[in-house]
């Protein structure tokens, strides 16, 4: 009996000391009940230096999670298990987050450097008036090629169909994107929803099939690095660290027109700590924070005051920086609703089915 | 032809062995590793040991982990010894047998099922997701692992011994704390330290329970190596094995003084 009360007794006081340990730590590091903000972020999508200038800043701490999808992100959220107080959803799934009424409007009174924002990159159609969120990182869809596998420049959508590219082409794995530039190749919205431009762009997809060499997600990167593929079909994020890791490479914005897509820094619903998010908005656009970030990320801001804190070499990089022509020409996935999006994913999985 | 045979045993007990630790070594050997990669073994450092203790979020992460099992472990035991008594002294044999199956049904059914479950509970009882929903979580699925080591040491157990106390104007306090408890000891010391170890290396039910800040190793693991491979992970497996290692040895050193302490005592 005396073993067992022993055995019974001994763990708790242990685990109590434990726990007065951990006080402690949270204590000496300023953790505390009111005065802790929980930031929810893709993986690698900050430089964290920033996190802790941030915290001796405004005496809050940052509990810093980070998710690998928007629809992982999304499910915590619905859950609402947790009390995050910043998100960053890509620009679909912020108008489905408005539609299901997870956000909370921004306070705009509170965002001193808000006017650092370009305004080309706001009001946009999944959040008209940015009532729910401010950008973080925009970029496009584009191509990324090896000029010394290709002959000549490769410049339109149409040349992966016109260029000897033959077993040679990688098309990152999303119905949007891929869907997207067959609509763009035929000089059509990639918002569109007539059924002729929509089954008429999957029928020129397939006869793309002898020139891709495969349908790839994330290992696009360390093949395209490798000289696996000549050129391949992807994101200008991924775009520009294919190019860090293999400088031979080079991308561009087809002529017919692409995708402007957006990582936007949003407030959920479930926030205990909706003044603390707006600090660290406010301070996430600071144009010299602003400027150290996108220098560590790599993809595109959308801060314009930003932009003379970054190397010349970087902002004149048309590639990643284009002209506002430019962009005015590209467009914004709009929210389909659920048929129409049924409609895309099952021409794409028919295309996807042609496969050689 | 036995002193062959005996070999051959001997062989065959060495390669299993050598399968199952392979890896471990493996890994622990290169969280030894100078170059940044499991590739290959450039040169002996502790620079991944370094940079694992200099970590205070991972500090915390470990000392929560531990007090998580520690608790879990302590209160699952308690209400696990009461289910198993509950079981032993069911009248009916209907209620016994379906009491137990209900009890082997929570054991053998899948974790990621558990730990959804629990996820849609909390959430619906409006329970923040952190450091009571994991222990709650934990508790629940060790009770069941307690139960069903203390019961067998309960059925062991004469009747007599009972009759003969109560004979001997025990009470029933007297029958629980004086006979009965001392007697199933070694099941209740299994069945800590089982639900220690099991809530050590919990990743399929935590995961789906942490939030608010608050993580096991178990899940600060993963999500490391799903960020890319890095060493700290194979040091922080390293001392995880370790850890594992020195409760087992604590566990048998225990079972060994009880048994020779029961001999002396025959």
């Amino acid at each position: 009996m005396k073993k067992l009360v022993i055995m019974l007794t001994v763990p708790v006081l242990v685990s109590f000391g434990l726990l007065l340990w951990v006080y402690q730590i949270n204590l000496a590091q300023g953790f505390g009940g009111d005065n802790t903000l929980v930031v929810y972020n893709w993986g690698d999508y900050i430089d964290e230096d920033l996190i802790g200038e941030f915290e001796e800043e405004t005496g809050l701490k940052v509990i810093y999670q980070t998710f690998d999808s928007n629809e992982a992100m999304l499910t915590k959220i619905e859950q609402g298990g947790t009390a995050f107080d910043i998100a960053v959803p890509s620009d679909y799934a912020i108008s489905k987050m408005i539609e299901e009424d997870l956000l909370l409007p921004i306070d705009y009174d509170k965002l001193e450097n808000f006017d650092n924002i370009d305004p080309r990159f706001l009001d946009k159609s999944f959040d008209p008036g940015n009532t729910y969120s401010v950008p973080y990182f925009w970029g496009t869809v584009g191509i990324v090629y090896n000029p010394e596998l290709v002959d000549g420049d490769i410049t339109s959508w149409n040349d992966l169909w016109d260029m000897p590219l033959e077993n040679d082409i990688l098309l990152a794995d999303g119905t949007r994107e891929v869907m997207g530039f067959g609509l763009n190749s035929l000089g059509y919205s990639l918002n569109t929803t007539d059924k002729d431009e929509l089954l008429e762009a999957e029928k020129k997809l397939e006869t793309l099939w002898p020139n891709i060499k495969a349908i790839v997600g994330d290992e696009i990167k360390m093949l395209m690095a490798n000289r696996e593929a000549a050129a391949a079909v992807v994101w200008s994020g991924d775009a520009s660290e294919i190019m860090y890791e293999n400088e031979e490479l080079t991308y561009v914005i087809p002529e017919e027109g692409t995708n402007l897509w957006f990582d936007n820094l949003v407030i959920p619903n479930t926030s205990k700590n909706v003044e603390g998010a707006h600090q660290f908005i406010d301070f996430m656009l600071d144009a010299e924070i602003a400027a150290r970030n996108t220098d560590y990320v790599g993809y595109s801001t959308p801060n314009e005051a930003a932009l003379e804190f970054l190397d010349e070499e970087v902002t004149s990089d048309e590639r990643f920086y284009p002209s506002k022509d430019v962009t005015d020409e590209l467009e914004v996935y709009e929210n389909l609703g659920k048929r129409m999006n049924a409609y895309y994913n099952e021409l794409y999985l028919r295309f996807k089915m042609q496969s050689k | 032809m036995k002193p062959k045979k005996f070999k051959l045993a001997n062989l065959y007990l060495l390669v299993v062995f050598f399968i199952l630790y392979a890896p471990i070594l493996y890994l622990v050997v290169y969280s030894f590793n100078s170059g940044g990669t499991m590739s290959n073994f450039e040169g002996f450092t502790l620079d991944w040991y370094k940079s694992l203790f200099t970590d205070t979020r991972l500090l915390v992460i470990v000392l929560n982990t531990i007090v998580i099992a520690l608790l879990s472990a302590t209160i699952s035991t308690v209400l696990g010894v009461i289910g198993a008594l509950a079981i032993y002294t069911a009248r009916q044999r209907f209620t016994k047998t379906s009491l137990l199956s209900l009890n082997n049904v929570l054991i053998v059914s899948p974790d990621v099922i558990i730990g959804a479950s629990f996820l849609i509970l909390f959430t619906m009882l409006g329970i923040q997701l952190g450091f009571y929903s994991v222990l709650l979580a934990h508790i629940a699925f060790s009770v069941p692992i307690v139960v069903i080591l203390v019961l067998p040491k309960l059925q062991e157990m004469s009747p007599t011994l009972i009759d003969a106390s109560r004979d001997l104007g025990a009470s029933t306090w007297d029958v629980l704390t004086k006979v009965i408890l001392p007697y199933i000891t070694p099941g209740i010391f299994a069945g800590f330290f089982t639900a220690l170890t099991y809530s050590l290396d919990d990743f399929a039910v935590t995961f789906f329970v942490t939030g608010n800040g608050f993580t096991t190793l178990a899940v600060e693991v993963y999500s490391r190596a799903r960020q890319g491979i890095s060493l700290e992970i194979n040091a922080l497996s390293a001392i995880l094995f370790l850890f594992t290692l020195i409760l087992v040895l604590g566990y048998y050193v225990l079972a060994q003084r009880g048994a020779k302490a029961k001999e002396v005592r025959r």
